[in-house]
């Protein structure tokens, strides 16, 4: 009975596991580190410029001291209490840290597809963050709209409580990026690799202002930008009253009128938000939720390869 | 102009919108999520002009199909003025239905009609007919139509509170006769009654009141009813140390229209007048429950019995009679000889020392002991295999069962001699053949049962008994073949039983053992059922009843016969006497000897009493116990308007306040007019000229 008790919930935890990281999308980026290497391994590995290079700090479990091993593994406090040589064992070794920041606003909870922007994110954080595992990262998550709502801190072992954080987020209430930033900033110690993951409705000044913080500590920060193809194409045929999910506000518009000026502000916007963060190094890039999450993280890699060569 | 559905009107108000569409356009009332404004906002606003109404002409065509859709489907017609003129003139046929059940005499429900009726009666016109018809499950007209006032009051002031259960059925239909008799242009019925549900639930769907006819309702129920009631009795027979004892218990049953507290209330038995025991119960609001009385030791001869409960609103469903008569046992004389008396009939006696409905009194002789008056008081005889019979005990048993007793006879081993053959020939089917052996075979079985027959109709249902376990090594076979009254067959074909009338009585002859000599038919389970069955069927048994129910008809001569004790030889043939029965209220009815059957229709609550005429009060004299259709005691009432909607619907409108009231109605009048078939071709012609005319301008446009 705990046996088939265990199976359970084995399974039911395989299930969730897959639910955000579908098998398909790392087959697809398990190609493309072949094709690409250098791409990978600097994503994975290489490219993690980890102050601990060599030694995980993660401990695992003592083991008795056999002959051939290096006696400054000897743990000697132990020795002291017990008087028998015991070794420490750790973890596998760790590169970097990875956290995750995910916009959890109420402008994240739009969808004109079924999917909103918010699924597309997690499932995007997910896919990262076991990605990470995979390369012994420590992963973190910071799920945020005025202020942090969620903060797992980094380590090796956090990844179920990041996938399960992320299975459980929902948008509640409106953004704000200055912050729960700075916060995040002050919390992580270490440096590492840094995520947001956001619909980024603010003036880019702002947003750059927001995310200097995390660049200037030393992390390597990386912006996804993610969007509705609704809010990029503005396909909307009827006059209505447009309803803002962050403030509430409705205004009485006819898209026919106001379509074509909308579709160059948010180009404007991207761009200044391309250039604006692209001159801070700070990798940046736009994900419709049209698109294949794969796709989306093949795109990612691609220009992730551009700012290596760069470095 | 007048429309069957004016509800339908509302939708021409649709023509707004196309109004709303071409004048205004504006944004949808809905409203449409975004993640943010902040790019829309940033956008200078524009004032946008409002739409001109540029294609009146299609905007006319579209506004006039959707008014002519409306219209047609408000089913528009022109109303008759001379069907409805008609109904408000001229003098009345009015019918009076009262009610007259017995649970109108719930509290003071029946003086209340007649007082509704009366006054009624008096607001009647000087040209006005009515009739009054009192009914309960029958209905009888108390006179026929009359403006004569006087006479109307005097025939509801006569009417008395019935036996009978409510049945609106026959005195809607008495009404429908009368009023289709009238030459009057206005009809109506006023039904007074307290619409119990119980008398809806019956025939009334085939009674359908004429054209025009106000049917107007004068409820008589009340909101809070309150009923205990008698809804039936069981009554155990048994004895014990050699008297017949009786156990009774009754089903009382609490009616309440609302939840309330318990009801505490007594009930008693009452055998001959006395009270022998009383006892309490407390009963929650419709909740039954049963009450057991201690065994009481039966008198002697017939005895009236009631059991009664305290009296409540409707104190006619509180008694319950029955009428415990002796004689209930069957006589049975087994006649056997030689020295294995004890084995023949050893299974015999047993099987009938059992049984108790009804109870066996069987006694075993040697026939040479057999004398004339052994028969006088006997129901069956039983020859058992018996190897020699006289002629003279021979025409003994043939006038017996010529008299209607019962003979079995029981052919086995001994019953081979020649002179046995020649006794008994005239009461066998055919003359005796030889004994079949079917040892070798390990014994016959009964292949064939007549099922129909009341010997063997209680092993009819499955898993009733089971005749194919039992083996018949031996048996006898007649001559020739027996066609008639062939009640079992062996399965080679051989008759088992066979019946046959003679005179008022039966004989039954078995052809092979009823021991285990020939068959092991006594070890099986279904011998003890399948004895009694044969006793009873010989003996042409029916049970008698307790007691009856109100509007059953009682064949007098049979229920004598059955219940009293013959008196002597003449009377079971046939009455040479008048019958004399007093009914409960008193009633005498003299039923006269020339009479083929005496029938007596049950009418009242209570015991009729018959007797010989000419003899007094202290002789001999039998009782039927009579009860009411406990059914009635349920007062759960029938929306009024139910009832008149079903008697009145198909040639009326709706119910009005008062009734229903009927004429050339609407829909037909409307039906026959069909203008929405116009309108609606209309709206579709122009709805076609509309397509046309869109896509054409639609199509200049570009």
């Amino acid at each position: 009975m705990a046996r088939r008790s265990d199976r359970v919930d084995s399974a039911s935890e395989s299930d969730r596991r897959f639910r955000f990281v579908d098998p398909h999308v790392l087959a697809r980026i398990s190609n493309l580190s072949l094709l690409a290497r250098s791409v990978v391994e600097g994503f994975i590995s290489g490219l993690h410029r980890s102050t601990y290079l060599g030694r995980s700090v993660d401990f695992a479990e003592h083991r008795a001291y056999m002959p051939g091993d290096d006696i400054r593994r000897i743990d000697w406090r132990l020795f002291a209490r017990t008087d028998r040589f015991y070794v420490k064992e750790f973890e596998a070794d760790t590169n970097t840290s990875f956290t995750l920041l995910l916009d959890v606003s109420r402008s994240m909870s739009f969808g004109s597809e079924g999917l909103t922007k918010l699924d597309y994110a997690r499932f995007l954080a997910a896919s990262l963050a076991f990605f990470s595992q995979k390369q012994r990262d420590r992963i973190g998550l910071v799920t945020f709209d005025e202020d942090i709502v969620e903060f797992v801190p980094p380590s090796a072992k956090h990844l179920e409580i990041v996938l399960h954080t992320i299975d459980r987020v929902t948008s509640q209430k409106p953004s704000d990026y200055r912050r729960p930033l700075l916060k995040v900033a002050e919390a992580i110690r270490r440096r590492g690799i840094v995520v947001l993951i956001s619909d980024l409705y603010d003036e880019p000044e702002a947003i750059l202002d927001a995310v200097k913080g995390l660049r200037y500590k030393g992390n390597d920060l990386i912006v996804f930008h993610v969007l509705d193809p609704a809010e990029l194409k503005f396909p909307y045929a009827e006059a209505a009253s447009y309803q803002d999910l962050e403030t509430g506000e409705a205004v009485p518009i006819i898209p026919d009128y106001l379509r074509d000026e909308y579709r160059s502000l948010v180009q404007k916007h991207v761009e200044k938000l391309t250039r604006s963060l692209g001159d801070n190094q700070i990798d940046y890039s736009l994900l419709d939720t049209s698109m294949p999450l794969d796709y989306a993280l093949f795109h990612y890699l691609a220009s992730r390869e551009r700012l290596t060569r760069t470095r | 102009m007048s429309f069957l559905a004016p509800l339908f009107l509302l939708g021409a108000l649709a023509i707004a919108i196309p109004v709303i569409i071409h004048l205004t356009h504006r944004e949808k009332k809905d409203v449409v999520p975004f993640p943010s404004l902040m790019f829309l906002r940033k956008i200078p606003y524009r004032s946008v002009r409002r739409q001109k109404l540029r294609h009146l002409f299609l905007f006319a065509l579209r506004s006039l199909a959707l008014l002519l859709i409306a219209l047609a489907f408000a089913r528009p017609f022109f109303e008759s003025f001379s069907a409805s003129a008609a109904s408000s003139l001229g003098p009345r046929e009015v019918v009076f239905l009262i009610d007259h059940s017995y649970s109108m005499g719930y509290e003071d429900r029946l003086s209340r009609a007649k007082a509704e009726v009366e006054g009624r009666i008096q607001s009647l016109g000087g040209e006005d007919l009515a009739s009054v018809i009192v009914f309960s499950d029958r209905a009888e007209v108390l006179n026929q139509p009359t403006s004569d006032k006087e006479a109307l009051e005097a025939a509801v002031a006569g009417i008395q509170l019935s036996a009978r259960p409510t049945g609106f059925g026959p005195g809607l239909k008495l009404a429908k006769r009368i009023l289709d008799d009238s030459e009057l242009s206005r009809k109506e019925v006023v039904l007074v009654t307290d619409f119990q549900r119980l008398g809806f639930e019956g025939d009334d769907d085939d009674v359908w009141l004429p054209a025009g006819t106000v049917l107007t309702p004068a409820d008589l129920s009340s909101p809070e009813t309150e009923n205990l009631s008698l809804t039936s009795v069981s009554l155990e027979r048994d004895e014990a140390s050699g008297r017949e004892r009786l156990t009774a218990s009754a089903r009382v049953t609490r009616k309440a229209a609302a939840d309330g507290a318990p009801l505490a209330s007594r009930i008693s038995l009452v055998i001959d007048g006395r009270a022998l025991q009383t006892k309490p119960l407390e009963l929650e609001p419709n909740t039954s429950a049963t009450i057991g009385f201690d065994p009481v030791t039966v008198p002697a001869g017939e005895a009236r019995g009631t059991i009664r409960l305290e009296q409540d609103a409707l104190p006619s469903d509180n008694v319950y009679h029955f009428v415990l008569s002796p004689g209930q046992a069957l006589s049975v004389l087994n006649f056997e000889e030689g020295a294995r008396r004890i084995r023949r009939s050893f299974y015999v006696e047993r099987a009938l020392e059992i049984g108790d409905r009804p109870s066996f009194r069987t006694e075993s002789k040697m026939l040479s002991q057999l004398r004339a008056s052994d028969l006088s008081a006997t129901d069956v005889v039983i020859l058992n295999d018996v190897p020699s019979l006289g002629e003279a005990q021979a025409k003994l048993f043939s006038e017996f069962v010529e008299k209607g007793g019962g003979l079995v006879l029981v052919l086995g081993e001994g019953s081979s001699r020649n002179s046995f053959t020649e006794a008994v020939g005239p009461l066998l089917p055919a003359a005796l053949g030889g004994v079949v052996d079917r040892a070798r075979d390990w014994g016959g079985t009964l292949s064939y049962l007549d099922y129909g027959s009341p010997v063997f109709e209680v092993f009819n249902a499955p898993h009733s008994g089971d005749f194919s376990g039992a083996k018949f090594f031996r048996y006898r076979a007649f001559e020739s073949p027996v066609s008639e009254g062939v009640l079992a067959r062996y399965d080679d074909g051989v008759p088992a039983l066979v019946e046959r009338r003679l005179g008022s009585g039966r004989v039954l002859v078995w052809t092979s053992t009823l021991d285990t000599f020939w068959n092991d038919l006594a070890r099986q389970p279904v011998f003890l059922p399948f004895m009694h069955q044969l006793v009873k069927h010989a003996a042409s048994y029916a049970e008698a009843s307790s007691w009856h129910t109100v509007g059953e008809v009682l064949d007098v001569d049979r229920y004598l016969a059955m219940v009293l004790e013959r008196e002597s030889e003449d009377d079971a043939s046939g009455r040479s006497f008048d019958l004399v029965i007093t009914s409960p209220s008193s009633r005498k009815i003299i039923l006269p000897r020339t009479e083929a059957r005496a029938l007596l229709p049950l009418e009242e609550q209570g015991f009729y009493d018959i007797r010989r005429a000419g003899t007094g009060a202290g002789a001999s004299s039998s009782s039927v116990a009579v009860n009411l259709d406990t059914a009635e005691s349920d007062l759960s009432r029938l929306d009024p308007e139910e009832l008149v909607a079903s008697v009145t619907f198909r040639e009326t409108g709706a119910p009005g306040s008062g009734g229903a009231v009927a004429g050339d109605s609407r829909e037909a009048q409307e039906g026959r007019q069909g203008y929405w078939w116009f309108l609606l071709s209309g709206a579709l012609l122009l709805l076609a000229s509309e397509t046309l005319l869109s896509n054409r301008l639609s199509m200049a446009g570009r």
